[in-house]
């Protein structure tokens, strides 16, 4: 079953990629999103045994067997909770996909954090969710009881005539997003089927989820704005309140026609009415908007993200009725036609979004003069024109090298052609802010980062940033952070690589070291007890780090660990295991872990190795008969002063060298009597003659002496 | 031949006639100090004489162990001729004495004779005790080799490599 459920939710990420305009509608009501349709709905009633419930923090029991359908949000499925300390309270629960990296900054954020127009976050932390056999981030919600907004109307479309939209939607849903925006998040899920009703009476509405998934990834492509809906649902960036206010105003317009104008559209006619003619115009130039809601729709759907309305205009307009100042800038758009594969294209930016799914027919494009010519002409832009003609070059430069790719090529010129819009890299496309999550939901999902550190290596974000037309400091902090990543990806090393960067950018996302895939380590904290926990259940002759585990401690470890990784990157096995040992013991010091039992083990039975590193046979003896009793003490940074004392290391070199020096001197001694080129017998003759000469010498002495001594007498 | 192997043969002969001249100065002055002693101990001395120019081993063992035993039978007729008459005839007496040239002879004799069987008996001694030696120097080697592994041999290896290097080296710039 488990199996399953993991196939389900998987195919609810790849439905969400590709955002669907007709999934935010319905069954024909004309403005609901269908995420119970399409969403992998548990099969587990009859499963209490096999799938008992999960317990939250010590405290809410969240159960597996009580799916409630009408609460899921597109990625995430909802189930019924209790809490054991005050078991009548409503609440629900949301458990995310392990495919996808949750907003767990926000979650921490908004915790106990109360605010009209927004659906009270509970609590939340990472659990063992029987359904899926591993450990998934669950978000704790207080439950909606009057259920969604879309659920409200029946069968009746989904409509608030002009003079209801103030008192039944914008006054309750403008303090949630007024809060969000004062502490710097923007909501990014703000859209017609995430709208639920806390009360029975249907009458305090609050906006739903927005935590289970990166910014805007459930958002349907209608809801975003232009650049945003262009890129990856998980690259499309935090983003700010502008964002919401965009979807504000798309939510606006739904509720007051009672229904989604470009229903019938596919994501790609969406995408080229907007950019033609303008968010407003693609969606309202056909229909009837009431003339005291023309100019706030207007307002909130501004293509030019800084001349719509802000939350304070919005708030301005709805208190005052007053008219308001929209800044409306002119959409580029050209001329004439420009046809590519089969369609005219009028703006420069869908025509970098269609270059970007076409790579050897936009290189084609752009070699072409006419291309040139219609950018000079019909776009009016000779500047454009003369840097495409410069990228032409430069890419002929480096023909042959993977700077001269025509991926390269046609990403630059997209970055050209639409500065505002997303970095597109081999069907990769991302606003810069979002290449964190956008990664790491790639990486979960495919296991590879082969687009990710290309687009690192290849200082595409430094290009984007030459591009914009106004460096700000956001811009000037993001190219310092890749030009830091791209260290990170040269050197490549444990510790480092693209693993580093996938944790620097992603400083909640669990670690996914081959161990800790199913044990949701979002907190370094809870690294060493983990890797405890799950001791028995491993071969341990393998190691209890992997680039992940490592990168992740570098990223998150505040002390200064830069002499473990370079021992840990050690080639040989004994100084590499060193590091290894230093590091986890330095952690378990540093966060006081007390009865590490299991990893000390696991850690000991590898230091065989080590243990070999001294040269006195006596002292590894000492060594293997000590590990034992430390290992029952569970004390790493105690194991490693076993291993690796200073002193004891510093007195075995010596001794090692006292023995070598007496074993050449004995060696010189044994090859002075019985060398080759030593004759012994002939040695010892000489001896003895020498002797005999010694002695008659001697005896001759002695006779003289005593023939002197007689004759005087 | 190199120039210095020159000088050094060149010097070497220098010393010889230096040496030969201090023999012949010093022998002349005995000869006129103490003729008659001299007289007997160059008699008396002459298989010591016979031994210095027949002997072949490197420390000359034969000539000292001869010539030791020899001076003990020529002693005692010096000590005579200095105690009496110290004069020409008399060595000339005590040298054409039969007696007492048999007695100086049969001492030197023996001195042959410790040196043929003595050598023989101490070399096997001095060869039994070398190779106890050798054993208990191979016993503390493989006493050290137990506790420090045979990583502790390696500097002996290196320093035969080194040798061998060395030898190399000398053997190719000649």
């Amino acid at each position: 079953m488990a199996e399953a459920l993991k196939q389900a939710v998987e195919t609810v990420q790849s439905d969400t990629d590709t955002p669907d305009s007709h999934g935010d509608l319905h069954e024909g009501t004309g403005s609901e999103a269908v995420p119970a349709s399409t969403s992998p709905a548990p099969t587990v009633e009859n499963d209490a045994e096999q799938h008992p419930p999960s317990t939250l923090n010590d405290r809410y029991l969240v159960f597996p067997v009580m799916p409630l359908a009408a609460l899921d949000s597109p990625t995430a499925l909802a189930y019924a909770v209790e809490d054991r300390r005050e078991p009548n309270r409503n609440l629900f629960a949301l458990v995310c996909s392990p495919a996808l990296p949750a907003n767990a900054e926000t979650m921490k954020r908004l915790r106990n954090s109360s605010s009209k127009g927004l659906m009270p976050l509970v609590d939340f932390g990472p659990a063992f969710w029987s359904p899926l056999g591993q450990k998934c981030m669950i978000v704790i919600f207080e439950r909606p009881l009057g259920g969604r907004l879309t659920s409200a109307f029946g069968n009746k479309p989904i409509q608030i005539n002009e003079y209801e939209i103030i008192p039944r939607f914008m006054e309750h849903i403008m303090p949630g997003l007024m809060k969000l925006a004062s502490i710097g998040i923007a909501h990014r899920g703000l859209r017609l089927d995430n709208l639920f009703y806390m009360d029975k009476d249907r009458e305090h509405l609050v906006l739903g989820d927005y935590v289970t998934t990166p910014p805007g990834h459930d958002q349907p492509l209608v809801y975003e704005p232009i650049e945003c809906a262009m890129a990856t649902p998980a690259g499309r960036g935090a983003g700010d309140s502008r964002d919401d206010m965009y979807a504000l105003g798309i939510v606006i317009t739904f509720l007051l026609l009672g229904k989604n104008p470009a229903q019938k559209s596919t994501d790609e006619d969406i995408l080229v009415a907007k950019c033609d003619e303008g968010s407003y115009n693609s969606l309202c130039s056909n229909e009837r908007i009431p003339l005291q809601m023309i100019e706030v729709v207007r307002g909130l759907l501004v293509d030019d993200a800084d001349g719509r309305w802000t939350l304070d205009t919005v708030y301005n307009w709805m208190e005052s009725t007053q008219q308001q100042n929209i800044q409306y800038m002119g959409i580029v758009k050209a001329k004439a036609p420009y046809k590519f594969k089969g369609k005219n294209y009028l703006s420069p930016k869908i025509i970098a979004h269609a270059f970007s799914k076409n790579i050897t027919d936009a290189v084609a494009a752009l070699k072409n003069s006419a291309f040139d010519l219609w950018v000079r002409k019909a776009l009016n832009n000779p500047e454009l024109a003369d840097e495409l003609a410069t990228l032409l070059t430069l890419s002929k430069v480096h023909e042959g090298k993977p700077e001269g790719s025509d991926d390269i090529l046609v990403s630059k010129a997209c970055m050209r052609l639409d500065p505002l819009g997303p970095i597109r890299f081999k069907g990769f496309s991302f606003m810069p802010n979002g290449f964190g999550t956008a990664m790491a939901t790639e990486y979960l999902r495919t296991g590879s980062f082969q687009i990710q550190g290309e687009i690192i290596s290849r200082e595409l974000i430094a290009y984007w940033s030459n591009v914009q037309a106004a460096q700000d400091s956001e811009i000037k902090m993001l190219v310092k952070t890749f030009k830091t990543l791209r260290s990170f990806v040269q050197l490549g090393t444990q510790g480092y690589g693209m693993e580093r960067c996938l944790y620097e950018l992603n400083k909640k996302l669990p670690c996914q070291g081959g161990f800790l895939q199913h044990q949701y380590v979002d907190d370094i904290d809870n690294l060493l007890p983990t890797l405890d926990a799950i001791s028995n259940e491993i071969d341990s002759h393998d190691r209890p780090m992997d680039k992940h585990i490592i990168a992740f401690i570098a990223t998150h470890f505040e002390t200064d660990i830069q002499p473990h990784i370079n021992a840990l990157n050690n080639q040989q096995e004994d100084a590499s295991l060193v590091g290894l040992l230093s590091l986890l013991a330095l952690i378990q010091w540093r966060q006081a872990h007390e009865n590490l039992f299991g990893l000390s083990s696991w850690v000991g039975g590898l230091l065989q190795p080590v243990i070999g590193t001294y040269h006195s046979r006596t002292t590894q003896r000492t060594i293997e008969q000590e590990i034992p009793s430390l290992v029952r003490q569970g004390s790493l940074p105690e194991l490693f002063d076993l291993i690796d004392n200073a002193e004891r290391r510093h007195n075995d070199t010596l001794a090692f060298k006292q023995a070598q020096y007496e074993f050449s001197i004995a060696e010189t001694e044994i090859q002075a009597t019985v060398g080759e080129d030593i004759d012994q017998e002939q040695v010892a003759l000489e001896a003895g003659e020498k002797a005999t000469a010694m002695f008659a010498i001697v005896a001759g002495m002695i006779a003289t002496c005593a023939i002197i001594i007689v004759m005087l007498m | 031949m190199s120039k210095s192997d020159q000088e050094t043969q060149q010097n070497a002969s220098q010393n010889k006639a230096s040496i030969l001249t201090w023999i012949i100065l010093v022998g002349t002055l005995l000869i006129i100090l103490a003729g008659p002693t001299v007289v007997v101990l160059f008699f008396g001395m002459l298989p010591t004489l016979v031994a210095r120019l027949i002997d072949r081993s490197i420390g000359k063992s034969a000539t000292f162990t001869v010539g030791s035993l020899n001076f003990i039978g020529v002693f005692p007729y010096i000590v005579k001729l200095w105690g009496t008459d110290n004069t020409f005839n008399a060595a000339m007496g005590i040298t054409t004495d039969l007696v007492a040239m048999m007695v100086m002879y049969a001492a030197s004799a023996f001195g042959w004779l410790i040196y043929m069987a003595l050598p023989s008996l101490i070399s096997s001694f001095v060869m039994i005790m070398q190779q106890r030696k050798v054993a208990q120097l191979r016993g503390e080697q493989k006493l050290l080799i137990e506790e420090w592994g045979a990583d502790v041999a390696a500097i002996v290896e290196q320093q035969r490599a080194s040798q061998q290097e060395n030898h190399t080296e000398k053997s190719l710039t000649k």
